[in-house]
């Protein structure tokens, strides 16, 4: 049985602007927005509202009301991006929270409730047990902060959402229980179903005040005149349609927490809550028979900061020391700052992972080193981008006949051709160089590159590689040496070995100087 | 003259040899004994480190090196790494050297440290062979690479590179063997260039010989040895440039 916590934030970009100290304390505050030219109020805070103003109204009007109104320009993204770091903040009671803009945020509560039950004899402890002191600590904990809210748990969201909003709840939170949300909803009005205010202004038009009434009501008729969204949300209030929240950071199966009394700090402790961590999930892993690809541990920090290292590995492991060997080396850039209260240790992307058998012939015989583990501390300390394993690439243009897979994945044959000779080294790009030839098509003389003079003692070639007609574009941006090349591999008189080319058929040949032989 | 007794004789060469350096991890000969017997157990040892270095253009470029390391590499089994700051190895071109380019796994690097922190990361894991491209190698991290080669009987090969030009200083290296390789002028029939030459200089072997000798490898090997020794140098008179730096 789903139980969603609502949290409603009343009037939440003034309680923002009252948390950044960015406005006078003890004046009354309102954010204002312009529609269609006129300036309205869009948020007031409960002082202001005291003075007798309401959102929706005009600025002009409500300067008349109280003089001493403190006026912002409201900012719908900073009060979304403010209310998603609240709601991060919220991840301490569960994984699963989403905010829900303009001002309200869901938490997923379903068994995590109990964790925050007082200590009870029974063993097991019943079902709704703990949900008023998680709801008592959050409050107090925003009360804390400055900040006023409404909290409401039940067993849909829709039913929350009404609750935390709903006038005549007592006191500032309201817990349902599971099944119960037809009765609790039937006499709160229409508003609180989650619609657009002009299908509520409708639906009150026509006499339909409360959810009751309008439960009551034969469906084809309100589906037919205001749309399926009235009835939709209907069912969701009362748990008979499905309805999913789009949770920021879906739950990963393959996490291990683990937190803290007091906050720590030093880098021993971190490796060690990581060595356990580690080993906790490495035994689940294991019990599953899977192991992980890429592992990230995210450290919460006292001051809601919670930086994170991810590694990865080639192949999938579950070997507990070796991931602690690996996090312990970027463990030098997190900053514990003052104290960190939990650490999380996900494995993100699993696979089936069971030890491989080996032959009884081959027991005894001295293990194949395997260059995964080393390869996993190179690709993880350089970026996993600069290791790689060259594979052949159907092109006769030799920047392009090779391409780079990952260093332990299968790498497809090498078919070698002992009449094409390539150079050892090939420059990152052409270089132009000054030559002298004879005759247009004969190989140079002579030619200087990087400042040197290199005489031609030998040359063979020439060996015409042509970019791929689909490729060939008659952009007059493009290099020419991008379409047609000679290529002749010369030796100089010192018996250095270059591969040179000449670009281009017609006007004056350009010479290029590509690779190096051996 | 006193004659000499055969079995005193015999006996005196086997202490020697017992005094001599191991070869715990097997050697690659090159099947020539002019220069096999450079190494005291007749041919390059292997689990050691071996630095490679040349001069003038081949010191920005590292092309005859890199053949040559290449050519030794291809006749040792397991997985190969090749560490380099700059990508500019072609693996199109390692067949010729009889190497196939899949055995290989390719680390770019940024600086000559990181260069020299993965080699010795992946000789502790036990690659068969590691070959870095780094300028500077100073006596402690070549001492470092050199214990990191001992403990799986892994072979490193430093390629000395200086991409930008710089002036080479002399160092001094716990390598096993110094090496210089420069390319010599080929065999050239009726203008074509033949078969690559380089003029390889062993400057330095632990317990062993220097050595200067012109050789030519074959292309596309198929035999044993593909490096062959078409002249031997005289070495003081062949080298002047590394008896400056030897040592």
């Amino acid at each position: 049985m789903q139980r969603i916590l609502s949290v409603w934030l009343p009037s939440w970009p003034t309680l923002r602007l009252r948390r950044l100290s960015a406005v006078t304390p003890d004046r009354p505050l309102a954010t204002v927005e312009t529609v269609r030219g006129l300036r309205r109020l869009a948020a007031v805070c409960p002082r202001a509202e005291a003075e007798g103003l309401s959102a929706g109204q005009a600025l002009t009007e409500a300067r008349a009301i109280c003089p001493s109104l403190e006026v912002v320009d409201d900012d719908p993204e900073a009060d979304r991006a403010a209310l998603a770091s609240l709601a991060t903040w919220c991840e301490r009671y569960t994984p699963l929270v989403a905010s829900d803009p303009p001002d309200g945020i869901f938490l997923d509560i379903t068994g995590c409730a109990h964790l925050f039950a007082h200590p009870s004899p029974r063993p097991s402890p019943a079902r709704g047990e703990g949900e008023e002191a998680l709801a008592a600590d959050l409050l107090s904990r925003l009360e804390r902060s400055a900040l006023p809210c409404r909290i409401a748990i039940a067993g849909t969201p829709g039913a929350a959402w009404a609750l935390a909003r709903s006038a005549t709840a007592r006191g500032t939170c309201t817990i349902l229980p599971s099944g119960q949300e037809k009765e609790a909803l039937s006499v709160l009005p229409v508003a609180l179903l989650r619609l657009e205010a002009r299908t509520v202004a409708s639906l009150r038009r026509v006499g339909l005040k409360s959810i009751g009434e309008l439960a009551r009501q034969p469906r084809s008729e309100i589906t037919g005149r205001f749309g399926p969204v009235p009835m939709l949300r209907l069912d969701q209030a009362y748990g008979t349609a499905a309805e999913a929240i789009a949770w920021p950071r879906p739950p990963a199966p393959w996490g291990e927490r683990l937190a803290f009394p007091e906050p720590i700090g030093t880098p021993e402790d971190l490796s060690l809550a990581l060595a356990h961590l580690a080993q906790r999930l490495c035994t689940r892993l294991e019990a599953a028979e899977r192991g992980g690809h890429r592992f990230t541990a995210t450290f919460f920090r006292v001051d809601d900061q919670r930086p994170a290292i991810a590694i990865a590995t080639a192949r999938p492991v579950r070997d507990a020391t070796y991931i602690t060997k690996l996090l312990k080396e970027k463990l030098e850039k997190i900053d514990p700052g003052f104290g960190i209260d939990a650490i999380v240790l996900e494995a993100e992307e699993t696979a089936p992972f069971a030890l491989p058998q080996r032959a009884l012939s081959e027991i005894g015989a001295p293990l194949q080193p395997d260059l995964a583990a080393a390869i996993d501390a190179l690709a993880n300390r350089l970026g996993p981008a600069r290791l790689w394993r060259a594979a052949p690439q159907e092109s006769h243009v030799p920047e392009r006949s090779i391409r780079r897979v990952p260093p332990l994945a299968p790498c497809p044959a090498w078919q070698v051709d002992p009449s094409v000779e390539r150079p050892l080294r090939l420059l990152h790009r052409p270089e132009p160089i000054e030559a002298t030839a004879p005759v247009p098509d004969d190989p140079p003389i002579l030619f200087r590159w990087r400042g040197a003079l290199h005489r031609v003692r030998a040359a063979s070639g020439p060996e015409r590689i042509a970019a791929e007609w689909w490729r060939r574009t008659p952009d007059a941006g493009r290099p020419e040496s991008d379409q047609i090349r000679d290529y002749y591999r010369v030796e100089d008189t010192d018996g250095a070995r270059f591969w040179i080319f000449r670009a281009g058929l017609a006007g004056t040949p350009r010479w290029f100087l590509h690779g190096l032989f051996a | 003259m006193p004659t000499l007794d055969p079995a005193l004789l015999h006996s005196l060469r086997t202490q020697l040899q017992a005094l001599q350096p191991r070869a715990r991890h097997g050697v690659l000969a090159f099947g020539d004994a002019r220069v096999d017997a450079c190494f005291p157990a007749g041919g390059l040892p292997l689990g050691g480190l071996h630095e490679v270095a040349a001069d003038g253009v081949e010191a920005e470029t590292g092309a005859a090196g890199a053949g040559f390391i290449a050519c030794l590499l291809a006749r040792l089994p397991g997985q190969l790494v090749w560490i380099a700051p700059q990508p500019d190895l072609y693996p199109p071109g390692l067949p010729a050297f009889g190497l196939d380019p899949s055995r290989l796994v390719l680390v770019q690097t940024r600086t000559d440290e990181e260069t020299l922190a993965a080699m010795e990361t992946v000789l502790r894991e036990g690659a068969a062979a590691v070959v870095a491209e780094a300028g500077r190698l100073g006596r402690i991290p070549s001492r470092r690479l050199q214990l990191a080669c001992l403990k799986r009987g892994s072979t490193g090969f430093v390629l000395r590179r200086w991409p930008y030009g710089r002036k080479t200083t002399p160092e001094d290296t716990a390598s096993m063997t110094r090496w210089r390789v420069g390319s010599a002028p080929s065999a050239a029939v009726l203008r074509e260039p033949g078969a690559p030459r380089w003029r390889v200089e062993l400057e330095y072997a632990r317990g062993g010989l220097e050595g200067a000798w012109i050789m030519e490898m074959e292309i596309f090997p198929n035999a044993t040895h593909p490096l062959r020794v078409v002249a031997e140098l005289a070495d003081a008179a062949a080298a002047p440039a590394f008896r400056r730096h030897a040592g």
